[in-house]
């Protein structure tokens, strides 16, 4: 939140500061998270994304980043048909950690003082163990950071430690997205001003005698604005446009 | 610690209120664990709430719902032991302070302590900073703020506030005061929401009477009414209130 004053810094001016120092590619991700699999005894990891917003049924994971490898192709799929929608449900309401085993006949990782706060997945659905951290940031850049392995045992402390970690790594590879987006669609001042009114409800007319400019010039700016966001019509740019924090 | 990394380059005034000693006296984490693993039992909000507070060194504790700051009055406070009037005092500054950032900046803070004065007209308990410490957190759709007031002269270790952003979510999801969907959803029906997100997703009335098996006029009346219960005027306005409120 930002909180107005004259003394400290304003949360737009925060974060941009705190983007500078994020990092420049997805790769850089890769040390933190084998650093974090190492920690947990895991055998791999993957990092799932929360892709379609909106309507739970249109919602589903998207594998964004894992190092199962080769010899374990069907892990991503076969863990997304196995728990995707139980996780897409588990996020809409829980921030707590979740622990399933690969077989009846194992345990699922995370030591019993730790209970009240670990949900357990319905076990022996697939052939790993593992530890799923949801992560919540808002509208955009939800997840899991999952990791998956039969020797996984971490105490509540280290935890604790992995999931702020993922909060962290979720953090990172949105401020890349948004980088990336940012390059490519760089909207001028004017578009951003009509996008801002239109979404306000004014209509083309309205916003047109708002900024001093003809009908047309208005809808020349949202035509372009469209286009730069990759969008079919300007309710689509507009949704995009808040969605990306282009207008408010 | 990546955390360091990104303290640095705060500004001066940010640098001032973190110090990466850590202070002797404060429990260990895997102790508040102990504690938070008591009050799940219990199942005591407040008692949670305080343990966070002593963790991190903090004199007093306010959550809000950060979602729920738009409407009047105090509705959004979910549990406090600060004075009453310092929280009416403040909560003007929060409302503004919340409409002045964008969605993604939002998403971009989460577990990131912020730091903010006071207004000048109001009064703070003895020895008591005029600063306060925030750390946003998200349980479902619900956006919460865990805010500490502390001594005057007092560092918050960083660690420790990123910690507590996320023991806080736990304790907030085991004891479900994430609140459910169905308060965010202005009452919309299911077709009404459904109809939101095609056209977000730039469909236009005749795509979406294919996609959905209706008639173009019947859309038309589920969006009609979307902008009667909303109190929006346009379509455009419709959908970036749909958007704002993480509807669609």
């Amino acid at each position: 939140m930002a909180h107005p004053s004259a003394r400290t810094m304003s949360s737009a001016e925060q974060s941009r500061m705190v983007r500078v120092n994020r990092i420049s590619s997805r790769s850089d991700l890769f040390p933190r998270l084998i650093a974090m699999q190492k920690l947990a005894d895991a055998h791999g990891f993957a990092i799932f994304r929360v892709s379609g917003s909106g309507i739970p049924a249109k919602q589903r994971l998207v594998c964004e980043l894992e190092n199962w490898g080769s010899s374990n192709a069907g892990f991503g799929k076969a863990f997304t048909d196995a728990y995707g929608d139980v996780l897409l449900e588990h996020i809409e309401k829980s921030l707590l950690p979740l622990s399933w085993a690969g077989g009846c006949d194992r345990a699922a990782p995370g030591p019993a003082d730790f209970a009240p706060f670990m949900t357990r997945l319905q076990d022996g659905i697939v052939p790993f163990s593992g530890l799923a951290f949801p992560v919540r940031l808002g509208a955009v850049g939800n997840g899991f950071i999952v990791f998956t392995g039969d020797e996984i045992d971490p105490s509540s402390d280290t935890i604790v430690e992995l999931h702020g970690r993922c909060c962290h790594i979720m953090m990172d590879l949105l401020s890349l997205d948004e980088r990336r987006t940012a390059a490519a669609e760089a909207l001028s001042e004017r578009e951003i001003a009509c996008l801002q009114l239109a979404g306000d409800g004014r209509i083309s007319e309205e916003i047109a005698d708002k900024l001093g400019l003809s009908v047309h010039t208005v809808n020349a700016y949202l035509g372009s604005a469209t286009i730069k966001l990759d969008s079919v019509n300007r309710i689509q740019a507009i949704a995009k446009a808040i969605r990306l924090g282009y207008i408010s | 610690m990546d955390m360091d990394v990104i303290q640095a380059s705060k500004g001066e005034r940010q640098m001032s209120n973190f110090a990466s000693a850590v202070v002797p006296d404060l429990l260990p984490r895997d102790q508040l664990l102990q504690r938070l693993h008591g009050v799940a039992n219990t199942g005591r909000l407040q008692s949670g709430l305080r343990a966070l507070t002593e963790y991190v060194g903090a004199s007093h504790y306010l959550l809000a719902r950060c979602d729920l700051l738009q409407e009047s009055g105090l509705d959004f406070i979910v549990s406090s032991d600060w004075p009453f009037d310092l929280v009416r005092d403040i909560a003007n500054d929060l409302v503004r302070g919340y409409a002045r950032s964008t969605e993604l900046e939002k998403c971009m803070q989460v577990f990131q302590p912020n730091f903010a004065l006071m207004p000048d007209n109001a009064d703070v308990p003895d020895g008591a900073s005029r600063q306060y410490c925030s750390v946003t957190f998200n349980v479902g759709r619900s956006r919460l703020a865990l805010m500490f007031l502390f001594g005057e002269g007092f560092i918050l270790s960083p660690e420790r506030l990123r910690d507590v952003g996320l023991l806080a979510g736990y304790v907030a999801s085991f004891l479900r005061c994430g609140g459910t969907r169905v308060d965010r959803d202005f009452e919309l029906t299911d077709r009404e929401l459904e109809c939101l997100f095609w056209i977000a997703e730039g469909k236009t009335s005749d795509e979406i009477a294919m996609i959905l098996g209706i008639s173009r006029n019947t859309i038309n009346n589920y969006i009609t009414s979307v902008m009667r219960k909303t109190a929006t005027k346009t379509r455009s306005e419709a959908i970036a209130f749909a958007v704002r409120n993480n509807l669609v």
